[in-house]
């Protein structure tokens, strides 16, 4: 076991650390008093869980409120109903505006996880960095009507050190020596139809799962089973990486089941609190000198929204006005291609296979921005749900009995942020506490659709190239990649928060998950969540040892 | 306040909606227990809505009114075509929307049904699908898996979308 060159010793034979730990306590970790004034995180997903880590790591004593339960690898269901039922946030949120999704999912605008590793839990894999020039969009794709576009305060030489330490925590195949993993089925059929037409940048990786044992975590087993967390324990996520590592320092104290409702700030302005409610509706409040939010897109806003004061009367670290606004959901479509021989595309990693080809700037294409295609797949079960919300009959059973022989693949790019892309309160609908639920208000930009349009042409012609008899095109559907509402921004006016992450009004709030996004890129957006956290948490140690904080 | 009396969904009203499961996702595969399985899901979802209730047993007793009109006994008499044209006249209706947001995640979601379309369903216990075909697909060649390291190079930003003075915003 050579290939690793960080401080973390791989060691096959260890047992993975979650497996120490039993399953669906409301409690775990160190006890920290409510009134000590600790670094309190809002969410234990890729952004707060490697927040958690990385600050207990360093001494710094953590609350973690996580929404969720902690679910253990034994707990993971391998049918999708059943796991959906298990994990999947469900709690009162609407979908609305021009979008289909608001007409087939209007409960369900995003597809995300509540348990401990948050939506690490269900992610399938793909880490890709951003490209330099996604960090500046204003300045590549000009000003573009009907879009909200800004360069983020930060650039991918600042982001690069942090992007080789998120891949090193993560185990990405194809980075750091680590071996790519193999082809399954459905990436054959992707693969040799890239290849066949003039695509050169594809391969099985970089991807989160291991191909060999790394970290004390096996090889993969090829089970198919991502979006319903990986049993086998070898995809990364914080819940079986960093949240254990962080509960073993002595200085984490998670709290599960615990859903922040409100962060307050003292007469000075600077955030001194957490109101958050427990398993059995009980309110308390939880003393913090920092606050990182780490919600996901959705709730943070939400969260921020329902913080609002006299001080802050439209939201908390809300003087910009671009609280919840700027929500972007990558491009997203899926494209189902039926062939004459067997495909079996659930065997194995379900998304070990990217083409980056039309990952990049050229708008001879008729857009801006760029997209990936990865290899994708459902059972039959999800399959009939999501293929094409709606539609029955024999056009419908076609799709459906060619099941053995179909091939799939995803297109995830970036979509413009815009300022009525929006995330508000819903004070028609309410959670089970009584409190405002999350509505989610999407129309595409005319790009959005362009770039959606051509990556449906170029899977229809890579499919055809290796003998598809049939192809689908499925539409958007409940977002798995929820960002941008929280923005990065040089200038106060712009953004919700500066170059680390800190809110321009409030002295002591972290914004510390994909909402944070000034612009979406094409990549999937994991790696770069956890590498602006890693980032941050050095930042907020620092300041915090200097007195600064 | 008492539970009104449901309006009862008897055995004809169960065909009915048998035969319409059928004719909505119509897979020449599949014996009848999946669709009656799916058509007792259904009903069993009505038990606890009155309006649900309401708009089943109306709109499953009046196919029959429907096929009538075309010339038949019974809608479970209508030929797949005839019957395909009467549903596709109603999927708007709330009664077949109904009908539909139960099928399409209860029908597929059936073990039996997995197995008609060559879905092997849970794996983990079986030791995943590494030594049971993952890479059995022999009718393509085996493609490279590591990244591209010829000749080529991705060009990131196409010449002409350079932009011309990049350094104006920092």
């Amino acid at each position: 076991m050579t290939h690793d060159t960080s401080s973390q010793k791989p060691n096959p034979n260890q047992r993975s650390d979650a497996e120490h730990l039993p399953s669906q306590q409301e409690h775990y970790g160190a006890s920290i008093d409510h009134d000590e004034e600790a670094v309190v995180i809002v969410g234990s997903g890729a952004g707060g869980g490697t927040l958690a880590y990385e600050l207990t790591a360093k001494g710094i004593p953590c609350v973690v409120l996580e929404a969720g339960p902690y679910l253990m690898p034994e707990d993971y269901e391998n049918d999708e109903w059943a796991s959906f039922k298990q994990m999947a946030w469900l709690d009162g949120r609407t979908s609305s505006g021009p979008y289909r999704v608001a007409r087939d999912w209007p409960r369900l605008p995003a597809w995300v996880v509540k348990a401990v590793g948050g939506s690490t839990t269900h992610w399938s894999g793909a880490t890709p960095r951003f490209r330099a020039h996604e960090f500046r969009t204003r300045t590549y794709y000009g000003d573009i009507e009907g879009a909200n576009l800004l360069d983020w305060p930060i650039t991918l030489e600042e982001l690069a050190p942090y992007y080789d330490r998120a891949e090193r925590a993560i185990g990405s195949t194809h980075r750091h020596g680590r071996p790519p993993l193999p082809a399954n089925n459905n990436y054959k059929v992707f693969a040799n139809g890239a290849e066949k037409i003039g695509y050169r940048f594809y391969a099985t990786g970089p991807y989160g799962t291991n191909a060999e044992p790394y970290d004390g975590r096996p090889a993969s087993i090829q089970d198919g089973f991502n979006f319903q967390g990986d049993k086998s324990t070898a995809k990364w996520n914080t819940a079986v990486r960093e949240i254990p590592r962080a509960i073993k320092t002595g200085k984490c104290d998670l709290r599960c089941t615990s859903q922040a409702v409100q962060v307050t700030h003292d007469a000075g302005g600077r955030v001194n609190a957490v109101l958050y409610v427990d398993k059995a509706g009980a309110l308390h409040r939880q003393a913090a000198k920092v606050v990182c939010v780490a919600g996901n897109s959705i709730e943070s806003p939400r969260l921020l929204l329902m913080s609002a004061s006299a001080l802050h009367p439209d939201g908390l670290a809300n003087s910009s006005g671009q609280v919840g606004r700027n929500y972007m959901r990558h491009l997203t479509g899926s494209v189902y291609a039926r062939f004459d021989e067997p495909v079996h595309m659930y065997r194995g990693e379900t998304m070990a296979g990217i083409i980056a080809d039309e990952a990049r700037q050229d708008t001879s294409r008729g857009f801006v921005g760029g997209y990936y295609l990865e290899t994708l797949s459902l059972g039959p079960a999800f399959l009939a749900a999501f293929v094409d919300p709606g539609l029955w009959g024999p056009e419908f059973t076609e799709v459906m009995d060619a099941y053995a022989n179909t091939a799939g693949m995803w297109i995830v790019g970036e979509d413009l942020p815009q300022q009525t892309n929006r995330v508000t309160l819903n004070s028609a609908v309410r959670d089970q506490w009584g409190l405002p639920a999350a509505d989610v208000w999407f129309q595409d930009h005319a790009n959005d659709v362009a770039m959606r349009n051509h990556g449906y042409g170029r899977a229809d012609l890579l499919y055809e190239a290796v003998g598809a008899v049939g192809v689908h095109h499925t539409p958007p559907y409940p977002a798995t990649h929820n960002l941008g509402t929280c923005r990065l921004s040089e200038r106060p006016e712009d953004g919700v928060a500066d170059r680390w992450g800190q809110a321009h009004d409030v002295p002591g709030l972290f914004i510390s998950d994909g909402s944070q996004m000034t612009t979406g890129g094409a990549a999937n957006p994991s790696l770069t969540i956890v590498a602006l956290a890693i980032r941050q948490a050095e930042f907020i140690a620092d300041q915090l040892g200097k007195g600064a904080l | 306040m008492p539970d009104p009396t449901p309006a009862p969904i008897d055995a004809d009203s169960r065909r009915n909606l048998v035969r319409l499961l059928r004719v909505a996702y119509p897979h020449p595969r599949f014996p009848d227990g999946p669709y009656e399985r799916t058509a007792d899901a259904i009903i069993g979802q009505v038990d606890d809505s009155l309006w649900q209730r309401l708009v089943l047993s109306e709109g499953l007793t009046s196919l029959d009114a429907r096929a009538t009109a075309d010339g038949q006994d019974s809608f479970v008499d209508l030929d797949d075509e005839t019957a395909l044209g009467l549903l596709r006249k109603l999927e708007d209706s709330e009664f077949f929307r109904f009908i539909r947001s139960v099928a399409v995640v209860t029908l597929y979601d059936d073990a039996e049904v997995h197995q008609l379309l060559g879905y092997e369903g849970p794996s983990f216990e079986q030791g995943g699908y590494l030594h049971r075909g993952f890479d059995d697909l022999d009718w393509l060649p085996n493609p490279r898996i590591e990244e591209y390291h010829g000749p080529e190079h991705l060009i990131e930003v196409a010449p002409d979308d350079e932009p011309t003075h990049a350094s104006t915003q920092a």
